[in-house]
């Protein structure tokens, strides 16, 4: 097992009574920015309960930063910073109380927590509002105060569970920005868990998408986009139907662009040359007008790899709403 | 040179031992409690009824009169320092009044330091940090002991010192030094007894309503029925099912204020109802703290 892997498991597998969270999930990942993905219910919370240690797996083994997962689960949380989704503050508490009160139950000295609380306060932004009660700090604020708590014991690791939840867009561009000078300033790993592919593809340089309890793709970001299919906006002049049925029949995939006419977004595989749109055209008549090429995204490589192409209108626009479930 | 502090700093302490979290949980609260000002009105009326003491052995102790008419005076305010046996030692008296402010403390704290951890989702906060159950349930044990002996020991050692100080010398303490052990005594059965009971409730219940009302019930019902089934029973064991009473009679154990083996013999039996009650809460709170989702 070799001692730089950030989070080193095999064959790890959970079950609720009946239903399997976790089936055999093996995963090497080296230190890094990694992106959790999957739907609600793909066994995302599952695993990062056991990768906090706060749940023994039912099978399989491993370590995350080389502490075992089921027998050192202590210091393994003494150097994770958990940023959970949940609100989960303490009533009556000021905001620089609740940071204190996170390096306490981490185990630093009482005076060191006190000014580690400050301070990470002050780098995420909080330094004015700190005295302020947890209740009157605003959805945004809140996001960056438990960062603080997650940070104040200075850890290697950070996981964040649905850091941007319930944010309008400019707190969720403002924490996106914070969390990316953080990984640049410390170069910390951080794994990020969400059902936003837009924060994952701006942070992450590895991504591990679970479907059903089991890991479907873990690949950097960079190869999963050479991988993706290249995908094209192409308009012409001629024969319409011919030309679209001579584009599926060479292994495209064809899809209209708002019903319009003699126009398509067109999903082809790597191994296509552009130089075939145009052999294409010539034979059947058709002048090409527009070729646009066009990156598909990690939502769309994500409903593809699921299996839900088909719910992509939902699914895009569940992703557009500030309130993610 | 100044620090920056838009600037990520790094920290190079140690990490100490989990068990010193616990401490952190009682210092919060304890912050919590004292934040509250509707809680003040009830540590006001324990604050009363300790200082209608104090003034009470202040008094007659400053009277020029025999020790023993003033025995019998502070008897007649309900304190004797010196217990005869088959009677209940004024330490005990003023701890039983005390509890009835604890109570009504208790009865409203337990949703705002346990519950609210259940019902706000801080209990993934506490828990996804370096300590595990044991030192959150010993954390929320220890807060809950710390406000019963704000209000019970700490109080009526106090009046012990105040006794032995107002009177001719130091030979009350030197000679009844048993009686601060037993004050002691029978405040960690108060603590161990109640810090359980309200812990477990508010992590069942969480809200401050229902834990109220049980709570409440569970030390007025019980009495009230407790007598009831004495009466129609004309058997006096019925009258064990009140914790409190069960509380106060494993204190007079300490006290030893017992004149016949009737009166030991039911404080030995209320002793072993408030342990297997206690057993019962503890086994259910771990299971409850236990079954709580931790990362949502």
């Amino acid at each position: 097992m070799s001692r730089s892997l950030l989070i080193d498991i095999r064959n790890v597998s959970r079950s609720y009574g009946r239903v399997r969270a976790l089936r055999d999930v093996t995963l090497a990942l080296e230190p890094g920015t990694i992106g959790l993905v999957g739907n609600n219910g793909a066994g995302k919370s599952t695993l990062l309960k056991i990768l906090l240690g706060l749940l023994r797996p039912d099978a399989g083994e491993g370590t995350v930063l080389g502490y075992d997962i089921c027998r050192s689960t202590s210091q393994l949380r003494g150097r994770i910073g958990y940023m959970a989704e949940a609100a989960a503050t303490v009533p009556v508490l000021r905001g620089v109380e609740f940071v204190t009160l996170a390096g306490d139950l981490y185990g630093m000295p009482h005076r060191d927590a006190r000014r580690r609380a400050h301070e990470v306060l002050n780098y995420v932004g909080l330094g004015e509002l700190r005295y302020r009660r947890l209740e009157e700090y605003s959805a945004g604020n809140l996001q960056r105060l438990k960062l603080a708590a997650a940070l104040v014991h200075d850890p290697q690791m950070l996981l964040l569970d649905e850091p941007t939840n319930g944010l309008d867009p400019a707190g969720r561009v403002a924490m996106l920005r914070l969390i990316e000078d953080l990984i640049a300033e410390t170069g910390k790993s951080v794994i990020l868990c969400t059902h936003l592919l837009g924060d994952v593809e701006r942070l992450c340089h590895q991504v591990v998408v679970l479907d059903r309890g089991t890991v479907i793709c873990s690949a950097p970001v960079s190869q999963l986009r050479s991988v993706l299919d290249h995908r094209y906006e192409l308009a012409w002049q001629g024969p319409d139907e011919p030309f679209r049925r001579a584009l599926a029949q060479n292994g495209a995939r064809v899809e209209a662009v708002d019903g319009a006419p003699r126009m398509a977004k067109v999903d082809v595989p790597r191994s296509w040359n552009t130089i075939r749109f145009f052999e294409l055209a010539r034979s059947h008549g058709v002048v090409i007008t527009r070729l646009k090429p066009e990156e598909e995204d990690l939502s769309r490589m994500f409903l593809r790899l699921t299996g839900r192409l088909a719910d992509a209108p939902a699914v895009a626009a569940e992703e557009d709403a500030p309130h993610g479930s | 040179m100044g620090v920056d502090l838009a600037r990520y700093h790094a920290w190079e302490g140690r990490l100490q031992s989990p068990w010193m979290a616990t401490l952190a949980i009682v210092r919060v609260a304890l912050l919590q409690i004292f934040r509250r000002r509707s809680y003040w009105v009830v540590l006001v009326l324990g604050m009363l009824n300790f200082l209608s003491f104090w003034a009470a052995i202040y008094l007659v102790t400053q009277f020029d009169i025999p020790p023993r008419v003033q025995e019998r005076l502070l008897e007649a305010f309900g304190f004797s320092a010196y217990a005869a046996p088959g009677q209940d030692s004024g330490y005990i008296k003023f701890m039983q009044r005390q509890s009835i402010v604890v109570m009504m403390l208790l009865a409203f704290s337990g949703s705002l330091l346990v519950g609210a951890d259940f019902r706000g989702g801080a209990l993934p906060f506490y828990l996804s940090r370096r300590i595990d159950r044991r030192h959150y349930i010993v954390g929320k044990l220890l807060a809950i002991s710390a406000v019963v002996t704000l209000l019970t020991t700490g109080p009526a050692l106090l009046l012990f010192l105040e006794y032995g100080m107002f009177t001719s010398s130091a030979s009350y303490w030197l000679e009844h030094w048993n009686v601060a052990l037993a004050v002691l005594a029978y405040g960690l059965v108060l603590c161990v007894v109640l810090s359980i009971l309200l812990v477990t409730l508010s992590a069942y219940l969480q809200r401050a309503a229902p834990i109220a009302i049980t709570w409440s019930s569970l030390f007025v019902l019980l009495r009230e029925m407790g007598s009831q089934f004495a009466r129609a029973t004309n058997n006096q064991y019925w009258r064990l099912i009140d914790p409190w009473r069960d509380m106060r009679e494993v204190g007079r154990l300490f006290f030893g204020q017992f004149d016949d083996i009737e009166r030991w013999r039911f404080a030995w039996y209320a002793l072993a109802i408030l342990s297997a009650l206690c057993a019962v809460a503890l086994v259910a709170l771990v299971r409850r703290v236990r079954a709580v989702d931790i990362a949502t």
